[in-house]
This record gives C-alpha cells, structure tokens and sequence, in this order.
C-alpha cells in the first residue's frame, strides 16, 4: 500500500518540500564541520535543536499530507479545485500540469504505479 | 406570548447567546484588570449565564441549574486560587478576588432556588 | 474609587444585566415550551423551517457563515479604514523633518496603525472570506461549530473599541493611546513597574494588551472552528486530493493559529500581570529577551497566518482569468504546509541584534533561508500558470497580477534581511518597513481586493463599476511602489524606523513616500465609493457565471450556489426584493419566509 501511494509522480510532487529539507540538512552539516564559535553544549544544542526539530516536523508533515493526498488520489475521482461536485465538471487524475496531456483514465493511474515499481 | 416559540426554536440560523457571551468576557476583564468590582461581578454574571444559555438552547443540557452550578464552582475555584496567590505578590487583589467569589455565589444562589422553585415542566424533555 | 461612584456602577450594571435578561427571555421565550400553549407543537414545526429573524434582530443574532462572514467583511473594512486614516496622518506627520502632530500622538498612531491593520484588519478580512466560501466551496451545511463562530465574531468589536480607547480617552483628559509600538518591547511596556513610569500610555496600554488577547481568543476559536469545519464537514467528493488551495491554506493558517495565539495571550497575561499584579515576569534578569522570545515565536507565523490565506486566494481566483487550472497544484499545497511548519523555527531571525549568542543565531538564519523556496515556488506556480493562459485583465486580476509582482520584491528583500550580516546593517531601519510593507500592503491587502472584487457579485448580487475598479488599482499599484520603495531607500540610507522625526537629509525621500501614499488614500476613497454605491445601486448580476468562467471550463461550485440563489430568487420574489434591497438591506425576511421550503441560502448543491 505505501509503496503504491508513494509512486513517482507523488514523489516528484514532494519535492517541492525536499529542497527546504535539502537546505536545512546542508546546513547542519556545515555548522557541524564549521564552528567558527567552538562548540559549547547548550548554544550549539540549542543551534542543532532547531534546525533538527524544523527537519523532522517538516518530513513528518509531508509524509502525512503526502499520505492523505495521495491516497485519496487512489481511493476516488480527482477533480480541479473547486470543481468537485460541480455539474458537468470533469475530472482530472494526477496534479494539474500532467491534467492538459492526459486523459482522466483509471488506466493510466495503474500505467504509472507499474512503471514505478 | 405564551403560544409563540422562542427565537432560537423560530429560526434555524439564529441565536441570541453568542453576543452576549462575548460581550460578558470585556466586561469581565475590564472589570478584574482596573479592579473595579460591579463591573467584574456583572461581566462574570453576563458570560456564565450566556454560556449556560447556549448550552441549553444547543440541547448539551435540559435545564440550565446544574449548568449554572457548575461555572459557580469554577468560578469558587477561580476565587480561591486568587487569594491563595494574593500574599505573593505585590498587590493587593483582595477585591478582585471577592468579585470572582460573589459572582460565584449569585449563581449558585439562582441555580438553588432555579432547582427549587421553577417546576420541570417549563422544559422540553 | 468612591462610594457613590461604586454605587452609582452597581446599579447601571444592575440595570444593564436586567435588561439583557429581559430581552433575551422575550426573544427566546423559555415558557414557549410549556403545555399550556396547546397548538405549540403544529406552529413551531411550522417555524422551524425559517432562516432568520428580521432587521437588526437579524443581525445580532446570526449564526449564519454567510451573514458572519459578511460581518466580519464589514468589521475588517472598517478597521481598513481607520488604520488608513491614521497612517495618512502619519505620513503628512513625516513631510518635514519636524513632528506636525508632536511625537506622542505620532508614536500613538504608530501603534494603533500596525495593531489596527494586523488584528482587526487582516486576520478579520481572511475570516470574512473563510467564512462566507468554504463551507460553500467543501460543501458544508455551515461551519462545525455556528455558534462559536459568532462568539468569534462578537468578541471583535469590543477589542477594537478597547484597541483604540486612548484615543478617545484622551480628548475627556483621561488618558492617551499605548505608545509601545506594536511589538509591546519591554520594559518600555512594563510601565510604572519596570520604570518607565508610563510615559507610553499608562491604562492606554492595559485596554490595548487587553482589547489584543480578546481579539486573539477570538481568532483561536474561529481557528478551532475552520479546522473542525475542514476535517469534518467536507461534502462526499471533496477528499483531500480535491480540497480546493483556499481551503487548504486556511487549514495550515488555523494550525498556525492554534500553535501561535494561545502563545500571545498568556504573553500578555504575563504583562498585564507585571503591569497591575506585582508579577516579575519580564522584570527579572533576562526578562527583555523572554518577551521578545515569546512575542516573535508568536509574531513570525502571525506574518504567514495573514500571508498564507491570501496567498490562496491569488492561487484560487488568478486561474480563472488566466483560461487555465494553476499548475503544479499539488506543489502550492505541499509548498503551504511547509511554510506552516518552518514558521515556527525562524522567530528569532526578528532578534538578530539583540546580542543572542550567535551559534543560536546562525540556526535561524539557516530555517529562514529555507523557508524562502516554498514562497518562491509558489510565485514560480503563478507565473507558469499564467503562461500562454487566455489572459483577461478584469479587476480582480489585475490585483492578482499586482500581488505577484509586489510580492515578488517584498520577498526578496526578506531573503536578504534573514541573513545574519546584512540585517546588522539594515536593523531597525527603512529598509524592514519597506520589506514588510511590500508584503502587508502589496501582497496582502491587494489579494484581499482581488478576492472582493472577484466574490462582490457573488455576495451582492450586484456587480462593481470597472472602470472606477481599474482607477482603483493603478492608483493603489503606484502609490504603493512609490511609498515603499522609497522607505527601502531610506532604509538603505541608514533612516531608522518609528521615528517621528528625521534628518534633513533624508526629506525628500520621506516626501516622495507621503506623495505615493496619498496617491493610495485616493485610489482607497475611489474603491470605498465603488463598493458602497454598487452594492445599493449596482447592475444586477443576472447571469450565474458573472466572469464567463464555463467558457474555459474553470468554473467553481460557489457560482452554482450562486446561480441556484439566483434561481430560486427570479421564480419567487420578481422584482419586488429589488425595491426593498435599495432602500437599505433589511431584505428578504419576509419574502423569504413566505418560500421557506425554497429558500436558496440553505441550499449548498
């Protein structure tokens, strides 16, 4: 089941979250190589805290949102914001920029599972 | 009079309480922060009453006296830990305190003779 | 006090509450239930069916999303107004280099105004739309909780009056404004406790700290209120992967809240506690850093609890005009979420000249760095939707247009004040007005307009005159890039914010910002005339698709309610609502309760 809600395409919609993780990552390395203040206990756990606990908080989140989005994605018709029973709206599948190329099949969702495996 | 329904019952998207909850809240404050002792005591009055109100119009509770008891306690418990905190600090709060308490005391009064005296009957089962 | 004043109170508070009781048993009438009343069962059952009562009545006693939302819509503007009064005083006040109004009432409206346009403008103005849209956009019935909704609202009204008593205090000789700024720095807001013997305000400071918690319990609960309303009363298509970005943004704005808000009271409560109860919160050794602590751990996600609404209402609407869906949806809400989290690890970059010790510095200047990219991809989202769309400029676009590209500098130069040595320089001058400015009003107000002008006929009925609508953002486009454009030169200058007045110097860049901020006081008394004369004198809206959204299949489910509201309205009441409306609002309620089982407003499908 998680392998299936977190195929290629939502991992490349969570990227958008990875880059911030990328920069706080890079910096808690670079302050742990780099300490041009010396370490002392209390200030430089305080410095690590920070940037770990943001870490954490925001890969927790997105993985529950990712999670929750996803899923539905899988579970029920997607539709543009906004649209959801509305008449005569017509559903989209994937996010919105893929909406223009493909068609709203239940086909090309299992395409793009079996290809991320 | 006596055959027409009350507002809240009239109308499904009205209701009477949450003004005066927020207005009793100010009022309160105002009245505990300046120390100025009618207006907190009133202002607590006018919030719990509204509360309990609520609540009973929202159908949580039948009828409004063990409501009103229990903001009497609180608001008891309230007064109590102000002047339990009183003798630390730099200012008398005395008065402030005797406010939560006689507030306390009006509604535990209104919820006792409400039990007592106003039959069941008035209120929908 | 004295005896007969104490006398004189107890009796008003008597009467007061007497009178209160009064009206409420003649309006809720507890003997109704009685068994005397034999035919009560058959006439309430016949009641029951009606929205509300009529005229004032109506509301006052609303718990209604749409009429709250209208109220707090009304409540946000007129606080809009007073705070853009009282920054056009100031800003005449800044046109010599000499104090015209002298330094106390400037430094007083200083504070009201940021006070005045963050708690009782932007937070109420988001709750007005929030309101009225997404329990139509989700497909609720109303809020979760529509009772506690409009004790959210209710509370508003006293901050506001509390917020602003020096002022009208101080003509009766009583006493003067809170001059503390808007951050409340101690011990410059300790008063006479911490030393500096209210010189700032004395009770102006109290009602002020006072009126604030109030608006801010008021903001938690309606926050409380949305997330319930999101998690629980989404129509059966709305699943998650559905959930319109409007309503996703406010769920991370309503966290932030719930995270942020309660912090801020007992904040306050600690000061109002320091001020009158001989507490030693912020007095004791280190206690200026604790203020600022809790004050900025509350006051950076208040940055992004007003931004981030705001954001998706640009998200939501600029899509329509542009003839396609927003690209990279799914990238927007991530992107939000995000934002939401790392809000609350960035506080401290408000505090990088307060001698922390500088590792700890150096952490937040990491987080805020990051924090950068989910706004910029957000921006980057715009831009590409607008790429190759069928563009129409219509007013709210126009607005939208404006709030990406002022957004756009106002985000820019924030990335540079996170980092560590150059906000050393720019600290406390200009140049961070001009920053938050070009978010506040560049971003934030005109996402606000945008989202009025796009839903005005949705609300109305009626519809705005466009072209008084396009004068209205041109004006306010210039004026705002002029006024805070200039600010970030004079910050570059070395201008050190909240001073009344200034170095000769620096005159005519601080008269050039006053020219561009009467030329938005012109374009705001242009809209103000527009809204209030289209809405009692506006062309009815007769179509259910006022924007011609079908065209391009980006048509949304608040304009069906809307049309089903129209509907019902031509098949019932005719012209006879029209007259009615025009003669002052107390519409409908007769009409509508002759057509209760029809009436469109409890109808969401």
């Amino acid at each position: 089941m998680e392998a299936k809600i977190f195929d290629r395409e939502t991992i490349l919609d969570l990227v958008v979250n990875f880059i911030p993780l990328g920069i706080i990552l890079f910096f808690i390395g670079a302050f742990a190589v780099f300490a041009p203040w010396g370490f002392e206990p209390m200030a430089s756990g305080l410095m690590f805290a920070i940037m770990v606990v943001m870490f954490l908080a925001l890969a927790v989140l997105t993985y529950l949102s990712a999670k929750a989005i996803a899923g539905d994605e899988k579970r029920a018709t997607v539709y543009a914001q906004g649209q959801a029973g509305l008449e005569g709206a017509e559903p989209i599948h994937g996010h919105d920029d893929a909406a223009d190329t493909s068609a709203a099949t239940d086909a090309e969702v299992d395409d793009t599972e079996s290809t991320s495996e | 009079m006596e055959e027409t329904p009350g507002l809240s019952d009239q109308y499904r998207k009205a209701s009477p309480w949450p003004l005066f909850i927020a207005l009793g809240v100010p009022i309160s404050e105002l009245g505990l922060l300046f120390d100025i002792f009618p207006v907190a005591v009133g202002g607590l009055l006018l919030f719990c009453g509204c509360v309990v109100g609520m609540l009973q119009e929202a159908g949580y509770i039948r009828m409004p006296w063990s409501g009103l008891a229990v903001s009497a306690g609180l608001l008891f418990l309230a007064g109590g830990g102000v002047l339990y905190i009183n003798p630390q600090v730099g200012v008398d709060m005395t008065l402030r305190a005797y406010a939560i308490l006689a507030s306390g005391l009006i509604l535990a009064m209104g919820a006792g003779a409400g039990r007592l005296f106003v039959p069941k009957s008035q209120f929908p089962a | 006090m004295d005896i007969s004043a104490q006398i004189s109170l107890t009796v008003l508070m008597g009467v007061f509450l007497v009178a209160v009781a009064t009206w409420l048993t003649r309006v809720e009438n507890w003997r109704s239930y009685s068994p005397v009343g034999g035919g009560a069962i058959v006439d309430r059952s016949g009641y029951v069916e009606e929205e509300k009562p009529a005229g004032i009545i109506r509301w006052l006693t609303t718990v209604d999303h749409k009429d709250i939302g209208i109220l707090y819509g009304l409540y946000g503007i007129t606080a809009f107004v007073v705070g853009g009064l009282m920054v056009t005083a100031m800003r005449i006040d800044l046109v010599t280099s000499e104090s015209l109004l002298g330094t106390a009432t400037y430094n007083g409206l200083l504070t009201s105004h940021g006070i005045t346009m963050l708690f009782l403008f932007g937070t109420p103005i988001i709750a007005a739309f929030a309101n009225y849209l997404i329990p139509l956009i989700i497909g609720a019935d109303d809020m979760a909780f529509p009772r506690i909704n409009a004790i959210a609202f209710w509370l508003l009204p006293p901050a506001a009056l509390l917020i602003w008593a020096g002022f009208f205090a101080k003509p009766l000789g009583l006493f003067g404004p809170a001059q503390t700024a808007w951050t409340m720095y101690t011990p410059l807001s300790t008063g006479a406790a911490g030393g500096s013997a209210d010189m700032v305000g004395g009770a102006g400071v109290d009602m002020m700290l006072l009126g604030l918690h109030l608006s801010g319990v008021a903001t938690t609960i309606g926050a409380i209120n949305f997330i319930a309303t999101i998690f629980t009363q989404r129509g059966e298509k709305v699943t998650w992967a559905n959930l319109d970005i409007f309503s996703w943004t406010v769920l991370t704005q309503s966290g932030l809240i719930l995270f942020a808000f309660p912090l801020l009271g007992s904040a306050l409560v600690m000061l109002l506690a320091d001020r009158n109860f001989g507490t030693t919160f912020f007095l004791s050794d280190g206690g200026n850093m604790l203020w600022q602590h809790l004050f900025w751990f509350f006051g950076h996600p208040e940055v992004y609890v007003l931004v981030l609404p705001m954001m998706g209402i640009v998200s939501y609407v600029l899509p329509r005009f542009a003839g396609r869906q927003l690209f990279g949806f799914k990238f927007v809400v991530y992107s939000t979420l995000a934002i939401g989290v790392l809000s609350f690890g960035v506080w401290a970059h408000h505090m990088f000249a307060t001698g922390m010790d500088p590792r700890l510095r150096t952490s937040f200047m990491a987080v805020s760095m990051a924090i950068a990219i989910p706004s910029a991809v957000k921006t980057f989202n715009w831009i590409t939707t607008l790429w190759n769309g069928r563009i129409r400029l219509t007013t709210p676009m126009l607005f939208c247009i404006g709030f990406v590209s002022n957004f756009i500098i106002g985000g820019v130069t924030g990335v540079f004040l996170a980092s560590i040595p150059v906000d050393l320089v720019l600290h406390d001058t200009y140049y961070v007005v001009g920053h938050f400015h070009y978010v506040v009003m560049g971003a934030i107000a005109f996402a606000g307009f945008a989202g009025i002008y796009y839903w005005f006929p949705l609300v109305t009925g009626r519809m705005y005159q466009a072209s008084l609508g396009k004068a209205h953002f041109w004006l306010t486009m210039i004026g705002t890039n002029i006024t805070f454009f200039a600010m970030i030169l004079l910050g570059y200058g070395g201008m050190p914010r909240r001073y009344a007045t200034y170095l000769p110097q620096f005159a005519s860049l601080h008269q050039l910002a006053t020219l561009g901020a009467l030329i938005i006081f012109v374009g705001q008394l242009i809209w103000f005339w527009n809204m209030v004369s289209s809405w009692f004198e506006g062309k009815r809206v007769e179509s259910a698709d006022p924007w011609n959204l079908a065209d391009d299949g980006v048509n949304t489910i608040e304009w069906q309610w809307f049309g089903t509201k129209l509907d019902t309205q031509l098949a019932t009441d005719g012209g006879e609502a029209d007259e009615v409306a025009t003669d002052g609002g107390q519409v409908d309620a007769d009409d509508a309760s002759a057509d209760a089982d029809a009436d469109p407003e409890t109808n969401t499908e």
